[in-house]
């Protein structure tokens, strides 16, 4: 297992006006996300019962297009589940998500101006929505952790396992996963591209859920620590907590 | 969507009261801007403007299409300004508002009508292939006075760019990628920024420069002169309100290119030092001990 | 086809025959449609314009309504906030108003800009907060296309607002003025001109200019080419006075029409409905 980015770095409330708001960078992507909510729904939007979720995803270049709006029916869907929207009925949680910058793969000119997002940043726009989500005080059952995974096939022996994938990385895989993990380790989201064994997706599965889920480590020694930060990758639930003590901390220095 | 909220009669007469005494809620000058902070991203096109809490992302990409069939020798230029629910709620998404229609007809004048990027030289073959320049506003937040923060971010995201190289042999064109040879700059003829004045009081007396979002909300008219740091206007737009004597309009003209002349300096450096950081013992270190020999 | 100018510093003469100071033909007409509460029909050389205006009515369902002018044509309203009634302005250029066909399609970004902008010209004239809750629908249709259409159209939204009957501090009179000699030239003997045509426009740096009244306070300054600043001053004059010249025909018209009235006996004389002025 390899992986192949730094240690992920988020801000949040980065933006004065929206009710909270968040901006995340990983892997090359960097997404800033607003959350306004509850506020008014639409007629058309209105549901007698629970309050509605809407995800608005913008491509930093071009307009989005069937892949953004595929990308939002999946998101929004793995929201309500996360977001106690019985608690708001009638009302609107409205969800931004820009993104700002992905990594370019420098050895073909892409075509910019249809945009076009793929997997890889699946984890990005899941992480910025909960961090914003949590930034503007939306109830929700549980925060959730995202992680992309690729299966580069070899030749001979077993399949080696990319997380947080390149872009190029992704062009050459085999397949690619994206899971996402609720703070409870339940299994909230799941897609995949490309052709894989059951076999295969087993391995996916453990891999992901040891990086979303890991319970912190505090049971060992500090070097042990250390020595499984270098081997293991990013650990997500860890990293989404320890921003969110940070935020607070901060918040609340004056007290 | 909900509507903005209004801000209530004491908001409005304490903020018309307060500019009476010549004050303003922040403390500033009539013709002062917010704090003004412009950075470049890693990739080439990406400029991040900040205006006190206003914030505006602007990105540029280029590809190769097909020309217009009337506009053979011409590239293609366009600025997109979308604003999304994140800048207020009560933007929609594919639903353009008021504020969204005059903004993108100001940039669209000022930048692109003005001829800052010259055109005929995004043509590569004559009728078939042109590039297609873009640029996307992203309004991240609006604390007022958007104009003059998107032109500028335009304006910085363009001349920060770099479009890939290419190059035509026996009739073959050839685009390089970035891998193969370093993207190369637009072709850049002048920098126009836009100067937006509010006006308040009950004929328009009292001028400001650079309005909150609040102060937008009380103004009666206001004006956004565009120039360039030659003394050449752009384009003019004061589309109604309060009618304002003509004098008053020519000194905010004059005022209007002092602080372009600032803007324009703030781009140059901020271009230089991206430039800097950019070739850290790189490329121009080589260029630059070749030309000490 | 550019223009030829070189002709202009021999007998300073125009392409049209006018000089540098005159306006074009304006013919107007005001009450052209019965069934409408006002309306009016302007032309400006050959730009030909037509207005009708409904209300101060009860609005519409929906509050800052779309297009209120109809197939085609963008609606854009102003005011409208607590109690002041709501300026809808919709313009419809059709197709054949200028010599290659084009459409204008709902959404054009140019149409709506013009709308917002003789909404908003007229909000600052008209008094909108005696008509608290409502709302004034002003449908403007381009039938011809020869430059200064901004012009013609707020002139001709005047005009039919006078005929509505709606209160009014003055005339919102608007005219075109430009610079002979484009920006490059930096030259100091440009002279300005009034009035631009379609041809002129094209070609040479102008300006639209409104003036409230007789006074010198502009409502509307739209400058859409590159200019040096120094001829900013000069073209401004010019405009504010082809205002002034515009504002007393206007006037003419009504008054015209007000006489015409009394002599039919549409209305008595000295009845007065409030938007006919018989002195």
């Amino acid at each position: 297992m390899t992986t192949t980015a730094a240690a992920p770095e988020a801000a949040l409330g980065v933006l004065p006006r929206a009710d909270g708001s968040a901006n995340y960078s990983h892997a090359g992507y960097t997404v800033t996300g607003s959350v306004n909510g509850p506020i008014e729904a639409q007629r058309r939007d209105e549901h007698a019962y629970e309050a509605h979720v809407d995800v608005v995803i913008r491509p930093a270049a071009g307009v989005g297009g069937t892949r953004e709006r595929h990308l939002e029916s999946i998101l929004q869907s793995s929201l309500t589940q996360l977001i106690l929207v019985k608690n708001f009925p009638r009302c609107l949680v409205q969800i931004v998500l820009q993104v700002e910058d992905s990594p370019e793969n420098d050895y073909v000119n892409t075509k910019l101006v249809q945009a076009s997002l793929n997997f890889a940043i699946m984890p990005a726009l899941m992480q910025t929505a909960v961090l914003a989500l949590l930034s503007a005080g939306v109830p929700m059952r549980a925060t959730a952790t995202a992680t992309a995974i690729a299966v580069m096939r070899q030749e001979e022996g077993a399949p080696t396992l990319v997380v947080d994938p390149s872009t190029r990385a992704i062009e050459t895989a085999q397949s690619a996963h994206v899971l996402a993990f609720t703070s409870h380790g339940g299994l909230l989201l799941a897609e995949s591209e490309g052709d894989f064994t059951v076999k295969e997706w087993d391995s996916v599965y453990d891999t992901a859920r040891e990086i979303c889920c890991r319970s912190a480590p505090t049971k060992e020694g500090m070097e042990m620590v250390l020595d499984e930060e270098a081997t293991r990758g990013p650990d997500m639930r860890q990293f989404l907590q320890s921003t969110m003590e940070a935020k607070v901390a901060k918040d609340l220095h004056w007290k | 969507m909900p509507r903005e909220v209004d801000p209530s009669l004491n908001e409005k007469q304490f903020v018309t009261q307060a500019l009476e005494e010549n004050l303003r809620l922040d403390g500033r000058e009539f013709d002062q801007y917010r704090p003004l902070e412009l950075t470049f991203g890693e990739q080439y096109g990406v400029a991040d403007v900040t205006l006190g809490k206003t914030r505006i992302l602007a990105k540029a990409t280029a590809e190769v299409t097909v020309p217009y069939a009337d506009r053979p020798l011409d590239g293609i230029f366009t600025i997109a300004t979308e604003l999304s629910p994140m800048t207020s709620p009560s933007f929609e998404v594919n639903r353009p508002t008021e504020t969204e229609v005059l903004l993108s007809r100001l940039l669209e004048k000022t930048v692109r009508r003005s001829g800052a990027l010259d055109t005929e030289s995004l043509c590569l073959v004559a009728g078939q292939k042109c590039w297609s320049v873009r640029v996307d506003v992203h309004a991240l937040s609006h604390d007022g006075n958007l104009t003059d923060a998107a032109c500028l971010a335009v304006v910085a995201a363009l001349r920060h760019f770099r479009k890939p190289d290419t190059s035509m042999d026996a009739g073959v064109l050839t685009v390089y990628t970035p891998a193969e040879r370093e993207p190369v700059p637009l072709s850049w003829l002048h920098s126009p920024f836009c100067v937006t004045w509010s006006f308040f009081g009950e004929e328009g007396e009292t001028a400001v420069l650079d309005a909150t979002w609040l102060e937008e909300q009380v103004r009666v008219g206001s004006c956004t002169v565009s120039l360039n740091r030659h003394g050449e206007i752009c384009q003019i737009a004061k589309l109604g309100g309060t009618p304002v004597n003509a004098v008053v309009l020519l000194q905010c003209t004059g005022v209007a290119l002092a602080k372009v002349k600032e803007f324009d300096e703030l781009v140059d450096r901020r271009l230089t030092e991206d430039l800097k950081r950019r070739d850290k013992g790189g490329f121009m270190a080589e260029l630059r001990a070749e030309n000490d020999r | 086809m550019p223009l030829d100018t070189s002709t202009y510093n021999l007998a300073l003469l125009r392409v049209d025959g006018r000089r540098w100071n005159e306006l074009r033909r304006v013919h107007a007409q005001i009450r052209t449609q019965a069934a409408a509460d006002g309306s009016s029909y302007l032309e400006m050389g050959h730009t030909k314009v037509m207005c009708v205006v409904t209300g101060p009515t009860e609005p519409g369902p929906r509050r800052g309504g779309a297009a209120a002018g109809g197939a085609g044509g963008g609606g854009v309203g102003s005011g409208g906030a607590g109690g002041k009634a709501e300026i809808v302005v919709g313009i419809v250029i059709a197709g054949f108003s200028s010599v290659d066909r084009k459409r204008y399609g709902r959404g054009d970004k140019r149409t709506l800009e013009l709308a917002s902008t003789v909404s908003n010209a007229l909000a600052a004239s008209l008094h909108t907060n005696l008509f608290p809750h409502s709302q004034i629908n002003i449908s403007l249709h381009v039938l011809s296309q020869d430059g200064s259409l901004l012009a013609a159209l707020i002139n001709a939204a005047t005009l039919a607002c006078v005929d509505a009957g709606i209160p009014m501090t003055d005339y919102v009179a608007a005219c075109t003025a430009g610079s002979t000699s484009t920006y490059a030239a930096n030259d100091e003997g440009a002279d300005p001109l009034l009035d631009l045509n379609h041809q002129e426009e094209q070609e040479l740096p102008g300006l639209t200019v409104a003036t409230l009244g007789n006074s010198d306070r502009v409502a509307v300054l739209v400058c859409e080419s590159r200019v040096q600043i120094s001829r900013l001053e000069g073209m401004l004059a010019v405009g504010v006075d082809g205002c002034k010249q515009m504002r007393e025909i206007l006037d003419r018209v009504v008054r015209e029409k007000g006489v015409r009235m009394i002599q039919e006996g549409t209305v008595e004389k000295g009845v007065g409905l409030g938007d006919i002025d018989m002195d």
